[in-house]
């Protein structure tokens, strides 16, 4: 029984080979793949053709949802649901509300990020297809890999296959899902 | 890293007939600001308007350039690497504080001349509004060892001693270090930084409280130093990012800034903007919940008068906590207009301005008329105000862009400034 394909993956040797094969990736417009290094690579987003992170919208609506939430609290607590002269003050002002509205700010808005992160970049994950690739475990060390995922619209065995070739990649192997 | 030394070096010589004609022309405004402002106080009636204008454009060039000093030293004790290649703008800022100190001179005159003109708390017989005179004040006794002519006189000339000296320091360091690469000047700028800082922090400190905050001696606030810090570092920071669009536009930081410069720099404007809001909201909110009427009164100064209606400084206080935190806050939360210069350009402009409004804001209620009301905000002291600030920064400008054809464009021996050519890249 063949298994299903996860995709293409491919090995490279040194970071400028990669870079340029992402650049070569994007170019031909596919939007289902990854860069696999052992190390942080400065400027792959861009040959990779990233977008800038969505997480500080998330980070943004956590923060207005904090501030918010402590406002209101105070609020609702001191001016309405039950009301108390505390030191000859109002019964709510801004004023006393904006320290724990400050920090509830903070506090959602580091849920908010850190929460939106592994949403988006689906952590943790304990199994993934690469992990049967046998030259993987160098990703750890010193080598570099292009996955393309099947999935991808302009996904095609041969012509991914010989793009990638094409643009320098090594043991390129079909991955199981 | 894409600009060679020779390629800067170059652009440096063809730029620099263009900086001396700046230069000259600098100096020239700053001289028309000086000498309307001096037309002021003298066709003024009673010259009080005028000369606490003065103050504040004193006041704000002077913090600006305290903050470029403190810039300096926090990068040398943090060994920082992005930002070698603007520190040499800021030490070529920092040669003002001579001239800042000449310029301090007409008010320490005014101090000696006519003690209590400026500072109430000068004139032992000046009388307070309600109750007697400032010699038989209890609170002005108590803090007669510090408020006296004699100590601020001697205080001042202490702070500019500290600040001529900690930048002589570190600028000769610096340039020394364009001619024989030496490393030892890295490390003996990293020594000033070490004593610079506290130096640094208690000047301006102490600078605050005597030039500013004694203008109302009966008032207390320990936050106001730290108020006064927050603001020079964000005036710097938002000169440093004016300074970098205009040599990047120029042509001289082509190939040597790149976006995340004006990243960083964004980002710190950006964190001092917080520290800023944080700060002044600490000092509002402890004030307000305490409600002692030896503080509160300075913010019913800028709030209330006598018959508890709402001032115009009302609403200058509602332009600083808006123009001041919530716009720049928010817009600096977007990467894209942190690293656009341009966009980046505009935010900085707005922080100038708000500092300024804030430094009215502390200083010219002092203003007061006959019902111990402090004098509105829209008057004719605003035009003093901008002539001042027009003079004093015309001579710091002049100051900087005299500076500045005298050494390289950068930092080019600093052992780090390859990594702050290619910061993040």
């Amino acid at each position: 029984m063949a298994a299903q394909s996860y995709g293409l993956i491919a090995t490279f040797d040194t970071t400028p080979d990669l870079y340029h094969a992402a650049e070569k990736v994007r170019d031909a417009g596919y939007r289902n793949w990854d860069c696999i290094t052992p190390f942080p690579v400065h400027g792959l987003d861009k040959a990779m053709g990233l977008k800038r992170s969505i997480v500080p919208r998330i980070s943004l609506a956590g923060g207005l949802t904090g501030f918010c939430t402590g406002m209101s609290l105070i609020a609702w607590t001191g001016g309405v649901d039950y009301k108390l002269i505390v030191g000859g003050k109002p019964y709510f002002s801004p004023m006393f509300a904006f320290p724990v509205s400050y920090e509830l700010t903070i506090l959602f808005t580091a849920f908010a990020t850190i929460g939106g992160m592994f949403f988006l970049n689906g952590l943790p994950m304990h199994y993934h297809p690469v992990l049967k690739y046998e030259h993987i475990r160098r990703g750890m060390d010193d080598q570099f890999f292009i996955v393309i995922e099947a999935k991808d619209p302009r996904f095609n065995l041969a012509n991914t296959k010989a793009l990638l070739e094409q643009a320098g990649g090594k043991n390129i192997s079909e991955l199981e899902a | 890293m894409s600009s060679t030394p020779a390629a800067t070096a170059t652009a440096g010589h063809s730029a620099q007939t263009t900086t001396a004609a700046t230069a000259s022309k600098a100096l020239t405004v700053g001289i028309v600001g000086l000498v309307l402002t001096g037309l002021g106080i003298a066709i003024s009636p009673d010259k009080h308007g005028p000369v606490m204008s003065y103050l504040v454009g004193f006041t704000y060039c002077t913090a600006i350039v305290i903050g470029m000093l403190m810039l300096i030293l926090i990068h040398h004790i943090v060994d920082a690497s992005w930002s070698v290649v603007i520190r040499r703008q800021y030490e070529h800022f920092i040669s003002a504080f001579k001239w800042l100190f000449v310029l301090f001179l007409p008010l320490m005159i005014f101090a000696w001349v006519k003690p209590g003109f400026v500072w109430p708390w000068m004139d032992l017989n000046h009388e307070l509004h309600g109750h007697g005179t400032v010699g038989t004040d209890i609170l002005y006794q108590k803090k007669a060892g510090f408020l006296n002519l004699g100590m601020f006189t001697g205080m001042t000339l202490a702070f500019f001693a500290g600040w001529v000296w900690l930048s002589s320091r570190l600028r000769k360091a610096s340039f020394t270090q364009d001619s024989d690469g030496d490393v030892k000047w890295t490390f003996m700028n990293r020594k000033t930084a070490a004593f610079g800082l506290p130096i640094g922090a208690l000047t301006l400190t102490f600078a605050a409280i005597y030039w500013v905050k004694s203008l109302e001696y009966h008032w207390f606030s320990t936050m106001y130093g730290v108020w006064f810090f927050a603001n020079c570092i964000r005036g710097a920071l938002a000169v440093g990012v004016l300074i970098m669009v205009w040599l990047l536009g120029r042509g001289d930081y082509k190939g040597i800034l790149n976006t995340n410069h004006f990243y960083s720099i964004g980002l710190l404007s950006f964190a001092f903007t917080v520290f800023w809001a944080y700060v002044t909201f600490s000092q509002y909110f402890l004030i307000w919940n305490a409600n002692v009427p030896e503080e509160t009164f300075w913010y019913n100064l800028r709030e209330l008068d006598s018959h508890g209606h709402t001032t115009q400084w009302w609403w200058v206080g509602l332009v600083i906590l808006f123009g001041h935190f919530f716009l720049p806050f928010l817009t600096l939360l977007s990467y894209r207009f942190k690293v656009t210069p341009h966009i980046l350009r505009r935010i900085v402009s707005i922080i100038l301005v708000t500092i300024l409004i804030d430094m009215c804001y502390n200083i010219l209620p002092a203003l007061k008329d006959d019902h111990g009301d402090s004098l509105p905000f829209l008057s004719l002291n605003l035009v003093w105000v901008l002539t001042s600030v027009v003079g004093v920064g015309g001579v710091c400008v002049w100051s900087y862009l005299k500076s500045f054809p005298t050494t390289k464009l950068i930092p080019i021996r600093d052992p780090r400034i390859s990594e702050s050519l290619t910061h993040h890249e």
